[in-house]
């Protein structure tokens, strides 16, 4: 009876019931948070009002976008010229990259991209009488990309050098891979605890090595000049292990036999990494980058629990303002329109994940 | 054997069984793990509140206090989340500044009806207590406590800046100017910073700053809602601070630990922090390891015309849906705040000071360690305007002074985005 059943199942009839619990648990705590969130942002949205008042809230449509991204008498022009020069540098270099075939389409593309955001996004500034409705929106995204952008290069570098170091089959090699990797698995509450402890100018173990060197410590924390970098390093050590073992496992796929081939024409060591391991680890590399970079937009533990988003803001990130606009300030809907823009940047980068997986398979 | 412990473990379920009115419990202050009941020897803000807790929790017939896990510093954050998610703890602290806020919205129970009946007589509270807690008219909350920023003097180093009255009271400053002349005497004598606090990340230089603006009759924001923060008094509260960080006596970057740690070790004069502390640093001073010893707890000086320090106000509330849907949960709710009002002296113990005449009025109070030194505290307590916006002006606040002393940014720069910034959220 029961094989009869299953046999009136089509194959189609059988994966989609298997897919059904994926399916709805996705819909319930993916799809429709994701379009009430977008719903929320439409509207002026008390989190304690309507808690209380289901009907205390007021579509405003895109007023919450206008208040946090714009403002008043916002003019466009020169505003910085280093940004703009360097993206007006980038996109010819773009052209001229593309039209000698030296990098593909692509590249190209997102080359060219990129860089006329640089030229354009800088150029908005308030007129002589204007000003930003919330001043502190930009600067915040731009604390959110600086970090990513000190983050991602060094979680990179750092993790394809020990990676590359530690790719032998010794029982120490393993003790070592099994201690890097361990910072990984502990709570963002555990790390900062730990970082705050090590930063700390009176107790600190960076402190005291300062001090026997001669040196006066330094206030990581509390300092405009050293905070971000407190932060970055801190994050650094925490996301070192899932990097490290992915590059692992793409230096593992590559044969030895060309390592070999390698020696022979005289390549070992730095020669041989540059010429026969980077290559080879291209798309590892992608992949991580892409990965961390969609990650690490979304700092928040670090900057609210070590430095609180200061001193004067410069730690301050855009999910630690998303929370205050929403929780502290109980500004529900702006809250929303900065999560939701937070959402494009990141969907920005996921695309381009998705085109270089698919670029990767062809 | 085994029938034995079977029967044993029926009872047990038994008992646990019993009509016990299960309260949850939140507050902020701090984790505590083994407070243990014993209310009168415990120390320290976090220790003493879960002992009272612990004890009413014991004691109350009937009732059994669950206290929920929270973070101090996002404590409001939870509490809103909570209400908004439909599940508010039935007890919880609150600063008595956030309870417009609340109470606006009708988050919270309205307890002037029902205090007398569990026990609690508004007549005994400082009438500003009562300020504190009442919204249009109700009662919103049960007030535990004043506290206030002090001076914490090392008496030791004073006394080598020859700052000692001859009765052994600190020597301590009446204008700018003399706050000035003090720190550098203290410097060229002991070689050590004058003056310490946490001006890196808690908002202990917005207090000073807005106690500063009291003492000359200004303030932050009017009664309307209109911003005043970029104004002569606002500059000469800053440049009072900022002469002290320009000048070496002071080091702007410490936070509360370290800052905290340097007054305990003798590397400062005096320690800018709250009444909390009184007892820890009393305790910490009578630990022959730590270098502090001669210790001495004195008002916030008057470096203006007029007298005031910045204070603020602890209180219970209980959320308007408890009172609503669960009278009896509501009622073991106020059986608790009133166990805990009984023991506001040992609460005192901490550094607070009492909001009850009665105990204000006690031997026993004004026996408590360092108490005399900083009576006249009670009567300079002074907070801002109600505002449903406090904690978003303190961070503006909070982070314009800091971009002054930590990044250089000008008074004039800092005072004007700080107005903007603030008449933007009165505004909202």
């Amino acid at each position: 009876m029961r094989s009869r059943r299953a046999a009136q199942l089509s194959q189609r009839q059988a994966a989609l019931l298997l897919l059904v619990p994926f399916l709805a648990t996705y819909a319930l705590f993916l799809v429709y948070p994701f379009f009430r969130g977008v719903w929320i942002s439409m509207h002026d949205w008390n989190l304690l009002a309507v808690a209380f008042n289901p009907d205390a809230k007021e579509f405003v449509g895109l007023r919450n976008y206008e208040r946090v991204m714009w403002g008043e008498d916002i003019e466009w022009g020169l505003a910085a010229p280093l940004w703009q020069g360097l993206g007006l540098i980038g996109l010819a270099l773009a052209a001229v990259l593309h039209r000698r075939s030296r990098v593909s389409r692509f590249n190209a593309i997102a080359l060219g991209v990129v860089s006329l955001l640089l030229v354009v996004l800088p150029g908005f500034h308030p007129g002589e009488v204007g000003r930003w409705y919330d001043r502190r929106f930009w600067p915040t995204v731009g604390n959110t990309v600086l970090f990513v952008g000190l983050t991602v290069p060094g979680v990179t570098i750092s993790a394809l050098l020990l990676a590359a170091g530690m790719n032998r089959e010794t029982r120490a090699m393993g003790i070592l891979r099994t201690l890097f990797f361990l910072s990984q698995v502990l709570s963002v509450t555990v790390v900062t605890l730990i970082w705050q402890i090590m930063f700390s100018p009176r107790q600190g173990l960076i402190a005291n090595i300062t001090e026997v060197a001669g040196g006066t410590p330094i206030n990581w924390l509390t300092d405009q000049q050293f905070a971000m970098a407190a932060i970055v390093i801190a994050t650094v050590w925490w996301s070192l292990g899932i990097a490290m073992i992915l590059f692992l496992a793409g230096l593992q796929d590559i044969s030895s036999e060309i390592y070999e081939a390698a020696a022979l024409d005289n390549a070992r060591g730095p020669r041989a990494f540059w010429f026969i391991t980077l290559p080879n680890l291209r798309r590892t590399i992608t992949l991580v980058v892409v990965l961390q970079i969609i990650l690490h937009f979304q700092v928040f533990g670090q900057s609210h629990l070590m430095t609180q988003g200061g001193p004067n803001d410069t730690t301050q990130v855009l999910v630690r303002y998303i929370y205050q606009t929403g929780f502290r300030d109980s500004e529900l809907g702006r809250a929303s329109a900065m999560a939701v823009f937070l959402f494009v940047i990141m969907g920005g980068f996921s695309v381009v994940q998705f085109i270089i997986g698919r670029e990767k398979d062809e | 054997m085994r029938h034995v412990l079977l029967t044993a473990a029926a009872a047990a379920t038994f008992a646990s069984a019993a009509p016990a009115q299960e309260v949850t419990l939140a507050r902020f202050f701090g984790a505590c793990e083994d407070a243990g009941t014993d209310t009168t020897t415990s120390v320290g803000e976090a220790c003493i509140i879960q002992s009272i807790i612990n004890a009413a929790s014991a004691e109350i017939d009937g009732v059994t206090v669950n206290t929920l896990p929270t973070d101090w510093g996002n404590y409001y954050d939870q509490i809103k989340a909570a209400f908004a998610g439909g599940t508010p703890p039935d007890v919880f602290v609150m600063h008595a500044h956030t309870i417009p806020e609340f109470a606006s919205l009708g988050a919270l129970a309205d307890l002037s009806g029902d205090l007398e009946a569990a026990g609690i007589d508004t007549s005994d509270w400082a009438p500003l207590a009562l300020d504190g807690v009442t919204y249009e008219g109700g009662i919103y909350g049960v007030p535990m406590d004043f506290h206030a920023n002090l001076f914490h003097v090392n008496l030791d180093l004073m006394a080598e800046a020859d700052l000692v009255n001859d009765d052994g009271s600190p020597i301590l400053p009446t204008s700018p100017d003399e706050l000035l002349a003090h720190a550098e005497q203290f410097k060229a004598a002991t070689g050590k910073n004058y003056l310490a606090a946490d001006f890196a990340q808690f908002p202990i230089g917005v207090r000073l700053v807005v106690s500063m603006l009291w003492q000359q009759g200004s303030n932050i924001f009017d009664a309307e809602g209109n911003a005043q923060v970029d104004t002569t008094e606002t500059r000469a509260a800053i440049n009072s601070i900022v002469q002290l960080f320009e000048n070496d006596l002071a080091d702007p970057r410490l936070n509360y630990a370290d800052s905290q740690q340097a007054f305990l070790n003798g590397e400062a004069g005096i320690l800018v922090n709250g009444t909390w502390v009184v007892d820890f640093y009393d305790s910490e001073a009578a630990d022959p390891d730590v270098p502090l010893t001669n210790y001495y707890v004195a008002d916030f000086p008057v470096l203006f015309e007029e007298s005031a320090t910045w204070a603020g106000s602890h209180g219970w509330a209980i959320p308007a849906s408890l009172k609503q849907d669960d009278p009896e949960t509501y009622e073991a709710a106020l059986r608790v705040i009133a166990f805990i009002q009984e023991h506001n002296l040992d609460w005192a113990r901490t550094g607070h000071m009492s909001v009850l005449q009665s105990v204000l009025e006690s031997d026993d109070y004004n026996a408590l360690p360092h108490r005399d030194e900083y009576a006249a505290t009670a009567t300079m307590a002074a907070d801002l305007p109600p505002t449903e916006h406090f904690s978003a002006i303190q961070d503006i606040l909070n982070r314009e002074l800091q971009a002054i002393w930590l990044t250089g940014k000008s008074v004039d720069n800092a005072l004007s985005d700080a107005q903007i910034d603030i008449q933007d959220v009165l505004d909202s």
